[in-house]
């Protein structure tokens, strides 16, 4: 599995390259869907369409970045649909009371403090099975997205109506660094600042080990609840970080615009290789995981499938992924 | 482990929740001596309406007590009803026979329930994310039959089906009600089967090794509860006689958290049909109180937090529960 983030050195031969595919199948997957679409529908290969999808790319990926590492330590956050409609509505509504800078710094606490409140009820109420975090973090997701609700009375807030200056969200939005876009370079600190704390942190590490075997990790004294309080800390921060990106891109805020980005994380991680039950995992592969969704997505649009049908088909990956994975898991326990 | 699970308790439990309802009733009737506060809580219609309301979800709570019993959650409750409700309707327009249409819907029911099982129990997949990523499919799929529009019956008969009101009070509905609740009951305490979903849950290992079939009747608990889920929304589609692809998207959670607040753990071996009888009727009185009493537009989406911060605290002291007793042993 190592063998997906090493870089490859000199010469490779056919036989290392095949397995490595057979091991990472989701390159092949990729790239059989561009040549695909590609094909069948030539405006694929277009500036246009590969701006379409990089733009798409920022929102999930923020999500999905943070999820990794609540996967990879056993646990799960099905909360951060509620904490983007939560934080979105939050940073658009202040901008006017407090100008746009500190009110992406209020958003962003917002969703800091949102994912430490569920680090904390996970903690005091002992939940050391991915099965009770699960029911408790649904649960957070509908008083977070009811209090987006009460805080906003259902009506949607719009970025463009606000009489401050709102260049840092036009800038996110459409403005470029270089070559790159600004949102792209947001992704790439990220991903940089996630990776280091992932291989060369021993907070990083003990998450992986959290993941593996929770009570051999306990008792190497590994601090489990430091790990748990760390991950769920970083996923409310990066949904926090996406709803931002979100809401720049849709100029505007609406109190249940984050509910589809909790599946479609969850499946980003999934589908990238990352083992629903923790211990196994990497925030690389959840780029390539949410790069194939994108691009599946962009596929069923060129090809005129109409939403309802895309929706679906997210339900069936996501049946797939979890499955596929689980007899992965079966057959390396065997 | 065995003693764990085998000693964890419910949390609110039946005699709690009992206790509650009758506190919500007392306080609606305190509330009615006041100008400001009075409301139609305790109008026929609203209690009929109510009656009906919890009808359709206690059908489909029966099904999830079967699964959260057997340590199983089913999260495809709401897709499957709204599903239902949009095909029947539809194969009733198309010309079929009334019986016909019901029985291929709960045919319907029952093959997505062996999906369900066979994923989740014989592949060992989370049931959590299975029946989740189910409930897209099966709405997405309600959506792109429909169009994303509801679908309206033209066949009177059908509406007739759970409105018709035996000797003029009660309506049809009512009794499928209590005929599900009873069977589920019957079959729980008195049949081999139903002892068994209780040993599944209460210790997987244990039931195997008793010779119990573990992994047939942990798959049959999720026919159970998609074919529930199919007959309510036959009913919630022929009490209103139009169905929507997206009637169910709040369902399963809240159907989940009525039967954990009657006294079902989710981590398995403990709970029954009574239990869920009692919390789903509980959260249904909360529900219709609080939108009976109406004070005013700033609170419109308090029972929405309310519900968020009930299911929270339940799940919390779920898991707290078997934590301090985890840490006894």
């Amino acid at each position: 599995m190592s063998a997906a983030t090493e870089p490859m050195r000199g010469r490779v031969s056919t036989h290392a390259a095949v397995t490595f595919l057979k091991n990472n199948p989701i390159f092949v997957a990729i790239a059989i869907l561009a040549v695909i679409t590609s094909i069948v529908e030539p405006k694929f290969r277009t500036t246009e369409n590969l701006d379409n999808i990089i733009r798409q790319f920022g929102v999930l990926i923020f999500a999905a970045l943070g999820m990794t590492f609540v996967i990879m330590a056993g646990f799960i956050d099905l909360s951060i649909g509620g904490i983007i409609s939560l934080v979105a509505v939050v940073t658009v509504t202040q901008i006017d009371q407090v100008g746009q800078g500190p009110a992406i710094l209020i958003g962003l606490g917002v969703g800091l403090a949102c994912g430490l409140l569920n680090a904390i009820l996970i903690l005091t109420a002992g939940a050391l099975t991915q099965a009770e975090a699960l029911f408790i973090t649904f649960g957070m997701s509908l008083v977070y997205g009811a209090v987006a609700l009460m805080y906003t009375q259902g009506v949607t807030q719009f970025l463009t109506y606000s009489q401050s200056d709102i260049s840092i969200f036009n800038a996110i939005n459409s403005g470029s660094i270089g070559p790159l876009s600004v949102s792209a370079v947001m992704f790439l600190i990220a991903l940089a600042i996630l990776l280091t704390i992932e291989r060369r942190t021993y907070m990083g590490r003990t998450v992986v080990l959290t993941g593996g075997n929770k009570v051999a990790a306990r008792l190497a004294g590994i601090p489990i609840s430091r790990s748990i309080l760390m991950i769920y800390a970083i996923s409310g921060l990066m949904s926090a970080i996406g709803a931002v990106v979100l809401a720049s891109r849709v100029t505007l805020a609406d109190p249940t615009m984050g509910t589809p980005w909790m599946t479609q994380a969850i499946l980003a991680v999934v589908v990238g290789g990352t083992a629903l039950v923790g211990g196994r995992g990497s925030v690389l592969w959840t780029v390539f995981g949410a790069l194939l969704l994108i691009l599946l997505n962009n596929c069923l649009n060129l090809l005129g499938f109409s939403s309802y049908i895309q929706f679906m088909l997210r339900g069936v990956i996501l049946i797939l992924a979890i499955w596929l994975d689980t007899a992965k898991q079966n057959a390396v326990s065997k | 482990m065995t003693s764990i699970t085998q000693a964890s308790r419910s949390v609110i439990g039946l005699q709690k929740a009992f206790l509650a309802i009758l506190m919500v009733v007392i306080a609606m009737f305190v509330f009615n001596q006041f100008d400001a506060t009075r409301s139609e809580f305790f109008s026929q219609l609203n209690l009929i309406n109510l009656a009906k309301d919890s009808s359709i979800l206690l059908i489909l709570a029966m099904g999830e007590t079967f699964c959260l019993i057997a340590m199983g959650v089913d999260l495809s409750i709401g897709g499957m009803m709204a599903l239902s409700g949009v095909v029947v309707l539809q194969l009733i327009n198309a010309g079929v026979p009334i019986p016909v249409a019901i029985a291929l819907v709960l045919l319907l029911g029952l093959l997505v329930g062996a999906i369900n099982g066979y994923i989740s129990v014989y592949q060992k997949a989370e049931p959590f994310i299975i029946t989740l990523g189910m409930g897209i499919v099966l709405t997405g799929l309600g959506q792109q039959l429909t169009d994303a529009h509801p679908v309206t019956s033209a066949v009177p008969d059908f509406a007739s089906l759970a409105n018709f009101q035996l000797f003029g009070v009660v309506p049809v509905l009512v009794l499928v009600m209590f005929a599900v609740v009873g069977i589920t009951f019957w079959v729980l305490r008195t049949t081999s089967f139903g002892r068994n979903v209780y040993a599944v849950g209460g210790d997987y290992e244990v039931a195997k090794y008793s010779g119990i079939n573990v992994m047939r009747t942990k798959a049959a608990t999720y026919l159970i509860s998609s074919v529930l889920a199919s007959l309510g929304g036959i009913m919630l589609a022929s009490q209103l006689n139009s169905a929507s692809s997206i009637s169910g998207d709040a369902v399963p959670l809240y159907v989940v958290c009525a039967v954990v607040v009657g006294g079902t753990s989710v981590a398995g071996g403990i709970g029954g049909a009574i239990k869920s009888f009692i919390g789903l009727i509980l959260l249904g009185v909360l529900t219709n109180a609080f939108n009976m009493l109406r004070i005013d537009s700033l609170v419109s989406y308090l029972p929405t937090l309310l519900l968020g911060v009930i299911i929270v605290s339940i799940l919390w002291l779920d898991s707290y529960g078997r934590k301090r007793r985890r840490e006894a042993i």
